[in-house]
């Protein structure tokens, strides 16, 4: 994957983000079922979104790194 | 020995700990402005990771998350959700900002700023919102700090009292050793912050109900409305989405213009480690989690703090905890408070010599150290006493202050990213987008769909900047490229440009 494509996914992703952990895309998930360990779901979903962009930064910091590499 | 001798050992041990560490590392730094405000650009990223994280969390992540938790429910969530999406723009702005100040000389945002806008008017400008902004932010600290040490004393030592005891041993670390000393100590103050609140965030809601499952059940029946977003507001009453996610935008935006965060991409040694810094920052973020725990058992706990914000020291000396963990704890709290203030100490001290008073008065470097220095206790003073004397209006003025730091995002992606930009356009733009901000903080009756009022302004600002640019002169190519083609990759890993 270039480095401009894995930059656009990644911007992509964040601007998901901001819309799922506010209004609108927040208001479906925002609810106390399905439990997860037992947190209500409203506290598990925002706490997804922050594992998973860690994911992806680091998924972006590789990609670049190998480009620079080349 | 009574109790509270223990805790209060504890806590001038580790205040003490803290001092030394804070005054050997001032000793690793050139004595010039560079090494002052930019640590003679060395940080690597054991430093970078822990300012970014320390700096953030305040003490109103270790107080006000729990106590939003214990009073407003999921209101709180929000706090969570900020954090992540605001550092991501700054695995583009960071390293490209740390390059234009290893080739300019940068030690500010608003010297990046007014580098590719040359205006005195913008830099002045940047640095009275700074200022205005962060008094109430460090007034905030200061009464952490009061607050944790009153309540863990058990009121034998006075909010005044523990305020001034730490921000003495503060005051003397940045007078010493500038950001130097701000670095080192946060990663000492961020380890200790961070173990403090995974083993009571861990541990207190299994030591009283049994396990954070069985806490969620009891509150699933006694308290559902607290469970989901966006909450309940101050009164009581369930907040709106609307002022749920513009709180969450607009410290999203807000987040890296921080002038004291932002300036930390020229204490970087080089791109790598601020790339590393932002891939790593979602670790930090997920310590709220347990702080939410302590204030989600403070619910069903059985006797009222104070205030919300007691939530937390209330149910550590409620819950018979062994003295030294409470004056740990209590340390924790300190650390919260100290690690946030110290980077606010200096830079309202670095900006508003910097930017406030050099591009009008010719000053050498040592001159310049020794005006930031006299600032940095005067800052402090005049903190603690707005601190001690008027506790009320610090809500309104923090408020204020998220407002203006949102007003610095136009001007600085603008600066970076968009050629056609003009001096007059982001003046122009700047002078707007406050006098919105101001409006509606001030008339918070007019707010389309109870939209914060950072936003309402960032909107007018952005538009303004656009408008005018398009209006006046462009820029010479030459300058504009300089600032918004800084070349990508010019180095290899942990070679900085240098020239």
């Amino acid at each position: 994957m270039s480095v401009a494509t894995a930059r656009r996914l990644a911007i992509a992703f964040f601007v998901l983000q901001a819309v799922a952990v506010t209004y609108p895309g927040f208001v479906p998930f925002s609810r106390i079922e399905p439990r997860v360990l037992g947190l209500p779901f409203a506290l598990v979903w925002p706490t997804a979104w922050i594992v998973v962009s860690g994911l992806v930064l680091w998924a972006l910091h590789a990609v670049e790194s190998r480009r620079r590499e080349d | 020995m009574e109790r509270w001798h223990v805790v209060t050992a504890v806590v001038l041990g580790y205040l003490l700990l803290t001092l030394v560490i804070g005054l050997l590392a001032g000793r690793r730094v050139s004595e010039s402005v560079e090494g002052y405000v930019a640590a003679d650009r060395q940080f690597g990223l054991l430093t970078m990771y822990f300012i970014t994280g320390a700096t953030i969390f305040s003490a109103f992540a270790f107080l006000g998350g729990p106590g939003w938790i214990y009073s407003r429910g999921g209101a709180a969530f929000y706090i969570l959700s900020y954090g992540v999406l605001g550092i991501a723009p700054w695995y583009f702005i960071g390293p490209k900002a740390g390059r234009l100040g290893r080739r300019f000389g940068f030690v500010t945002q608003a010297q990046l700023v007014a580098g590719r806008f040359p205006s005195r008017g913008l830099s002045a400008l940047f640095a009275l919102i700074t200022v205005a902004a962060f008094v109430p932010y460090l007034m905030v600290q200061m009464s952490g700090a009061g607050i944790v040490f009153n309540v863990v004393t058990e009121g034998h030592v006075s909010f005044e009292a523990g305020a001034a005891l730490a921000y003495g041993v503060v005051l003397i670390y940045v007078l010493s050793g500038g950001v130097s000393a701000v670095g080192w100590t946060n990663v000492f103050q961020g380890i200790v912050m961070m173990v403090l609140a995974w083993a009571l965030g861990l541990y207190i809601p299994t030591h009283l109900y049994g396990g954070i499952g069985d806490m969620f059940d009891r509150l699933v029946e006694a308290r559902p409305e607290l469970l989901t977003a966006p909450g309940l507001d101050a009164a009581g009453r369930p907040w709106s989405w609307g002022a749920y996610s513009s709180a969450v935008l607009s410290s999203a935006v807000g987040f890296v213009m921080w002038p004291h965060l932002f300036m930390k991409s020229f204490t970087s040694r080089d791109d790598e480690t601020l790339r590393r810094t932002v891939v790593l920052f979602p670790t930090f973020q997920l310590f709220l989690i347990p702080l939410f725990l302590v204030g989600f058992a403070g619910v069903l706990f059985g006797s009222a703090p104070e205030t919300p914000d007691h939530i937390m020291p209330h149910i550590v000396l409620s819950t018979g905890l062994p003295a030294l963990v409470v004056g740990l704890f209590c340390a924790g709290g300190l650390a919260a408070s100290m690690s946030t203030g110290d980077g606010l100490l200096h830079g309202a001290a670095s900006i508003a010599v910097e930017d406030g008073l050099l591009p009008f008065v010719k000053l050498n470097d040592s001159q310049r150290r020794f005006l930031m220095r006299a600032l940095v206790v005067g800052v402090g003073a005049l903190a603690y006493y707005l601190a001690i004397v008027q506790k009320q209006s610090l809500v309104a003025l923090l408020l204020m202050g998220y407002g203006l730091i949102d007003q610095l995002a136009p001007p600085v992606y603008a600066a970076l990213f968009w050629r056609r930009a003009t001096t007059p356009g982001v003046l122009a733009g700047l002078c707007a987008g406050i006098a919105t901000n101001v409006f509606f903080l001030v008339r918070a009756d007019l707010r389309p769909f109870d939209i914060h009022e950072g936003i309402l302004g960032m909107i007018v600002n952005a538009a303004v900047l656009v408008a005018v640019s398009l209006a006046t002169r462009p820029q010479p190519a030459e300058h504009a490229d300089a600032f918004v083609s800084a070349p990508e990759y010019p180095m290899r890993k942990g070679v900085g440009v240098r020239t």
